[in-house]
């Protein structure tokens, strides 16, 4: 059966509970990516991301009525699943972030901005990146998918409510808390003199 | 605006949430205090590096592996669920099967009984002359004769019947009411014509009673 673009997920949902093999697919393409990126940017791990997005769509293959259209869309609710699948994953693993991973993946993501820096400026922009992920590494997790959704995924307050389940209130200060500790961070570990040269008012 | 209302919201500033007069009071703190605008300045260069972050993974997609993986999970858990359910079908038919043959049965086992009691109570026995033949047994309890006797000896002739050969002979206990005995050409006493009773028939070979008995233990009824 030919599979439509503007299909709803819902109605490959239903397809794919039925054995239809190629709605089950259109279903994983149509939402891998986005849950991938989150899974890895929460976990800094792109072999545990791998497992967690594979875990959540087994769970849509093995029990595809966990899922409830009166409740929100299919890929709230994939979302949901992810974030749980996270955190259970960082409650039972230490904070084991491989810099080095990071690096090759963020050298593998741009290879032409690789080539266009001089080495040296390549090296600060790393180093500083660097800093900049393991400090969102280092933060609790609550405050790290606030960071996460808002900062690098560039969510508005809703959306991340929405991907959360929680009020609007709950997003804005967790989000607030988790900037105030990545800066404080990130002040500590470069210890740059910022303050210092502001001198305008 | 204080340096802990900026704190709280200044670092929001330009963000489409953030209503037009908490912005411009935040702008207009950052005016006036250095400390505010020094934090506002490294959280600018923060989130250019935090979206420099999400930039270097916002192409990142799950392998293609995972893709195969799931494609055969998926097609493994079709062919597991098809099995099961030709199981549970399976099993689902003979259940049906034993029911509906059960059931089928006992209604059988009901109407056959419902057809017997319709019919006079008939005990069968082979007629004999010999009086060393067992007696019927009774049980005293009930007061209902589980077996006829074939001793022929003691029965009483109808009338216009000869005696048939004891091997031709078969005795039949039949439960009657004593009016019945009249039509047989016996007297009957009419304070009793209502009574039902047993009764052993000597039956010769052509289905006809030929001679009557009353056992000694009647079972009367008045219903």
């Amino acid at each position: 059966m030919q599979i439509q673009a503007h299909e709803t997920d819902d109605a490959l949902l239903k397809r794919s509970a039925k054995g239809d093999e190629r709605a089950f697919t259109e279903l994983y393409r149509r939402h891998q990516a986005p849950l991938y990126r989150f899974a890895v940017r929460m976990t800094g791990s792109s072999w545990a991301a791998e497992e967690i997005v594979q875990d959540v769509f087994m769970m849509l293959v093995r029990e595809p009525k966990k899922y409830d259209p009166d409740r929100g869309t299919l890929g709230a609710f994939l979302y949901g699943v992810t974030r749980n699948r996270i955190m259970k994953h960082l409650e039972r693993t230490p904070r084991d972030f491989s810099l080095d991973d990071a690096g090759d993946a963020c050298r593998e993501s741009h290879p032409q901005l690789h080539e266009q820096m001089t080495p040296a400026r390549w090296a600060e922009l790393r180093e500083r990146r660097e800093q900049v992920r393991a400090a969102v590494m280092d933060l609790p997790s609550e405050f790290r998918e606030a960071i996460v959704l808002c900062e690098l995924e560039e969510m508005s307050y809703d959306e991340a409510a929405r991907a959360l389940d929680c009020p609007v209130g709950t997003i804005r200060s967790r989000l607030h808390r988790g900037r105030a500790l990545l800066l404080a961070k990130l002040e500590m570990l470069r210890d740059t003199p910022k303050r210092a040269n502001v001198g305008r008012g | 605006m204080t340096c802990e209302e900026f704190a709280i919201a200044g670092l929001d500033l330009g963000a489409p949430e953030q209503d037009g007069p908490l912005q411009r009071a935040a702008r207009e703190h950052l005016r006036e205090c250095p400390h505010c605008a020094a934090l506002h300045e490294n959280w600018l260069t923060l989130r250019q590096d935090l979206r420099g972050l999400g930039a270097e993974t916002a192409e990142a997609e799950t392998p293609s592996r995972v893709e195969m993986r799931l494609r055969q999970e998926f097609r493994r858990h079709k062919t597991v669920k098809t099995q099961r359910a030709a199981f549970v079908l399976g099993w689902g038919l003979a259940a049906a099967a034993v029911l509906t043959f059960a059931f089928t049965w006992m209604n059988w086992r009901m109407h056959r009984s419902a057809n017997v009691a319709d019919t006079p109570n008939v005990v069968h026995a082979p007629a004999s002359n010999t009086s060393t033949a067992p007696r019927p047994s009774t049980d005293s309890d009930s007061g209902e004769v589980l077996l006829a006797s074939n001793n022929v000896g003691d029965f009483t002739l109808l009338p216009d019947s000869m005696p048939p050969a004891p091997e031709d002979a078969t005795i039949v206990r039949v439960q009657m009411q004593r009016a019945a005995l009249a039509a047989l050409g016996l007297t009957v006493n009419e304070e009793h014509a209502g009574d039902w009773i047993q009764v052993d028939l000597l039956v010769g070979d052509d289905g006809l009673p030929q001679a009557v008995r009353l056992p000694q233990t009647v079972q009367q009824s008045t219903n």
